[in-house]
């Protein structure tokens, strides 16, 4: 949940990339570090394999400046996807405000994308959280594939009500990836709002 | 929702630096910072012999994480969490205690500290930061938190990410 620091006068949110492994989660970090601006961003930590798949979390600290008084900030993590760091997805949830689903368009992961979105709702179940009460967006990463599903079969799997905010990208050439992060980020505000 | 990270302004949060810069003082260590269990930093001192200490985001970032993987490493074995999480290095280390069930107190020293006093010091300020939340229960001051927070901060959003497009 979004915490108040009264002593250094500050507020902040966290945001979690989740997905498969191999989705792109981590790739949408690096490009977010790449392309906003310095004084706006502070280090992205990487918790790696030597193989360069995510073994712990990804973190990265955004600075939205001064709001009424208050530094206000959003931490971006991202989870490691491979199925047997379950353990480490469910502590990185912990006081989760906003989700971004970092889904794999390829043919041959949908059913790997559907495990993951199952994954997660069990996962947040044990912190006392569901993804109806959770500003929650979808990314289809990997929209460049020769083979790409249709984004209407990928949606019916995963949203089939179509309550969640829908953005086709390629990551790994910067394309959708500032849109759900925005989405997601107003959610969270919206939210507030409505709580406050 | 939106909660305070630790009950913790004003005159108490003077205090609790005061203790921090004891706890420098005592233990020769380079930093001391209260965080709370999700990685954001709530108050922090460094010494002033102390180099410019690495992003404190990351740090703390790292250390909550790496508390929560320790707690779910003990609670394999049936226990809480361990009682206590030092690590070491030629050159550097850190020691940390919980604060209740909401924070962490966190001493980072180097070589010129021994460890023994690192932790009695540390354990002595926490002590006293625990006296300290405990003696000041009173309501948290209020926040303008509500429609017009969000709508600032909405509008940052859009200066921060344009219209959100990819060029």
């Amino acid at each position: 949940m979004s915490t108040i620091n009264f002593a250094a006068r500050e507020i902040n949110f966290k945001l979690v990339y989740y997905g498969p492994g191999l989705s792109g989660k981590t790739t949408n970090l690096k490009q977010i570090h790449a392309h906003v601006p310095v004084e706006s961003k502070g280090e992205m930590v990487s918790l790696q394999t030597e193989d360069e798949r995510t073994l712990f979390f990804d973190f990265l600290p955004l600075d939205l400046g001064k709001v009424n008084g208050f530094k206000t900030r959003f931490h971006l993590y991202t989870v490691p996807g491979q199925v047997f760091y379950n353990a480490s997805r469910r502590l990185i949830l912990r006081g989760v405000d906003g989700v971004v689903f970092v889904a794999d368009s390829a043919p041959n992961r949908l059913r790997a994308n559907a495990e993951s979105l199952r994954n997660l709702r069990e996962n947040l179940a044990e912190h006392g959280l569901s993804l109806g009460d959770l500003p929650y967006v979808i990314q289809l990463n990997k929209r460049d594939l020769a083979d790409a599903l249709p984004v209407d079969m990928i949606r019916a799997v995963l949203d089939p009500d179509g309550v969640a905010p829908l953005f086709e990208a390629v990551a790994q050439r910067h394309v959708g990836v500032i849109e759900p992060l925005k989405a997601v980020s107003k959610l969270v505000l919206e939210k507030l709002a409505q709580r406050a | 929702m939106l909660e305070p990270s630790l009950d913790l302004y004003g005159e108490a949060a003077e205090r609790v630096e005061g203790l921090l810069v004891d706890l420098l003082t005592q233990s020769r260590a380079r930093y001391a910072l209260l965080i709370d269990r999700q990685g954001f930093v709530i108050l922090h001192r460094r010494a002033a012999w102390a180099p410019k200490p690495p992003s404190l985001d990351s740090l703390a970032t790292l250390i909550a994480s790496n508390h929560s993987a320790n707690e779910a490493i003990a609670q394999l074995f049936g226990e809480a969490s361990f009682r206590e999480t030092v690590q070491q290095s030629d050159g550097v280390g850190t020691y940390v205690e919980s604060v209740g069930d909401k924070a962490l107190l966190v001493t980072v020293f180097d070589a010129s500290a021994p460890l023994g006093k690192v932790k009695l010091f540390t354990k002595r300020a926490l002590e006293r930061i625990q006296a300290v939340l405990e003696e000041t229960r009173e309501a948290a001051p209020v926040a303008d938190i509500g429609g017009s927070f969000s709508v600032h901060a909405g509008a940052l959003l859009d200066e921060l990410f344009g219209d959100g497009k990819t060029p």
